[in-house]
């Protein structure tokens, strides 16, 4: 049970993911977004294993993100008439204004949830290989991103290494973070021409061992489209229709 | 269409993919905690660096689908690097790489001077911003704020994008490691040839 969207279909749950957020989208009510977001946290505890502590961290930044929204919507929200409920300062708040504002933060907080859902239960090589056997991605892109993913423990070590080569050198002497964060700007051009020297070798290595990027019909590493998908899809539309459809039964 | 390309082109693209994957991802960060405090119009400053990819490798690579596939490509790897944006990303990847193809389609491929550059960081301003319009919910805004996100965008588009892609890249094909590639060939009535 616990481990269902783990095994979950990736470019599945990819289309299902977007299909919801585009219905989200619609929905200008603070009700539907709310109670969506309560569901896919439901459906995530009840069917995964994630950490919850890497998931609060992660959220941090959308919980500001979602604050900011309100307060915008509130300040910048059009003219709408109305009685006024709440005023700070001297912006007035109607109810429309103050329905937008909590719709949109919470629309921030649906979308995040769902991203979250997909990041922690979905392996990046098994996600690029699906959208290659069940989205019919060409193969020369899904391993072109494979390589450039198995590459970035490498990048990761370059940059480090550029970046004391350029120190020993006497290219940096500024102490605060800032000016750190501007000069580490003069790295990028050695990183992009040691990228672009990767990128040659890797793809003549490949070349010479036979890969031509056709499109092909059998993989050593297959990924199925089975009952645990359908079932999982079942589950997802039930809680966006119940979500979408809270006008008729919550009143 | 994919049949025209090289694979160390692809490859390429790729690689470049993950290292502005890194660069896009600290944005994010950056923008997000901004957000917090100025509200959604906190990532328009710094919207037109998530187009450089395009930009960048239409510019060296000048072949039809650059721009889309790069900036797809980028997305999807900063999807699978762990970005808690999440799949969502690869569909606006689509669609700012679809904003610079546009400008760059309109010019039958033949030109790639800065202005060129420029109009298609605004082309993606503008197609990324339509996107944005239906999901961020922006109608709710008044048309003045919507106004201003837009202005904003298209300037960090073209500047950010546009300016600083050929910069990066110009910096890039004087190291020499770009030979082999389409920016380096030589031009009509260039006397090295």
């Amino acid at each position: 049970m616990r481990s269902l969207l783990h095994r979950m279909n990736p470019s599945v749950k990819f289309l299902l993911i977007t299909v919801c957020m585009f219905t989200m989208a619609f929905f200008f009510d603070p009700w539907t977004p709310l109670i969506f977001c309560v569901g896919v946290l439901l459906l995530q505890v009840l069917f995964s294993q994630v950490d919850w502590k890497k998931w609060t961290l992660f959220m941090i930044p959308f919980f500001i993100t979602a604050f900011g929204y309100f307060w915008t919507t509130l300040v910048f929200a059009k003219e709408s008439s109305g009685p006024i409920i709440w005023s700070i300062g001297s912006v007035g708040v109607t109810e429309i204004q103050l329905d937008h504002a909590l719709s949109l933060s919470f629309r921030v907080l649906a979308f995040s949830s769902l991203s979250m859902l997909f990041a922690l239960t979905t392996n990046p090589v098994t996600f690029i290989l699906s959208l290659m056997q069940q989205l019919k991605l060409s193969p020369k892109i899904a391993y072109g991103i494979l390589v450039g993913f198995q590459f970035l423990p490498v990048i990761k070590d370059e940059f480090i290494q550029i970046q004391q080569a350029q120190r020993l050198r006497g290219m940096f002497q500024k102490k605060n973070a800032l000016q750190r964060l501007l000069a580490s700007r003069l790295v990028l051009i050695p990183l992009l021409a040691g990228a672009v020297r990767k990128a040659e070798r890797s793809a003549f290595a490949m070349e010479a061992r036979g890969f031509t990027g056709e499109p092909r019909s059998s993989f050593f590493r297959v990924i199925t489209v089975g009952k645990v998908d359908a079932l999982l899809v079942a589950l997802f539309l039930f809680v966006l229709v119940l979500s979408c459809t809270n006008t008729f039964w919550l009143s | 269409m994919l049949k025209s390309w090289k694979l160390k082109e692809i490859v390429l693209m790729s690689l470049f993919a993950v290292v502005f994957g890194i660069v896009y991802l600290l944005f994010l960060h950056i923008g997000n905690i901004w957000a917090g405090f100025v509200g959604p119009i906190a990532y328009e400053w710094i919207f037109g660096i998530w187009f450089i990819v395009s930009i960048i490798c239409m510019y060296i690579i000048r072949k039809p689908g650059a721009a889309v596939i790069s900036e797809t490509i980028a997305a999807t790897i900063e999807v699978v690097l762990g970005n808690a944006v999440g799949p969502r990303l690869i569909l606006s990847g689509v669609i700012q790489g679809l904003g610079a193809e546009a400008v760059f389609a309109a010019t039958r491929y033949k030109r790639f001077d800065l202005w060129v550059l420029m109009l298609a960081g605004v082309g993606s301003s503008v197609f990324s911003f339509a996107y944005g319009y239906l999901l961020g919910g922006f109608t709710v805004f008044s048309t003045g704020y919507v106004a201003l996100m837009l202005g904003i965008r298209i300037l960090s588009g073209a500047l950010l994008a546009g300016v600083g892609g050929k910069a990066v890249a110009d910096g890039l094909l004087a190291t020499g490691s770009l030979r082999g590639y389409a920016i380096s060939r030589p031009k009509k009535g260039d006397v090295r040839a």
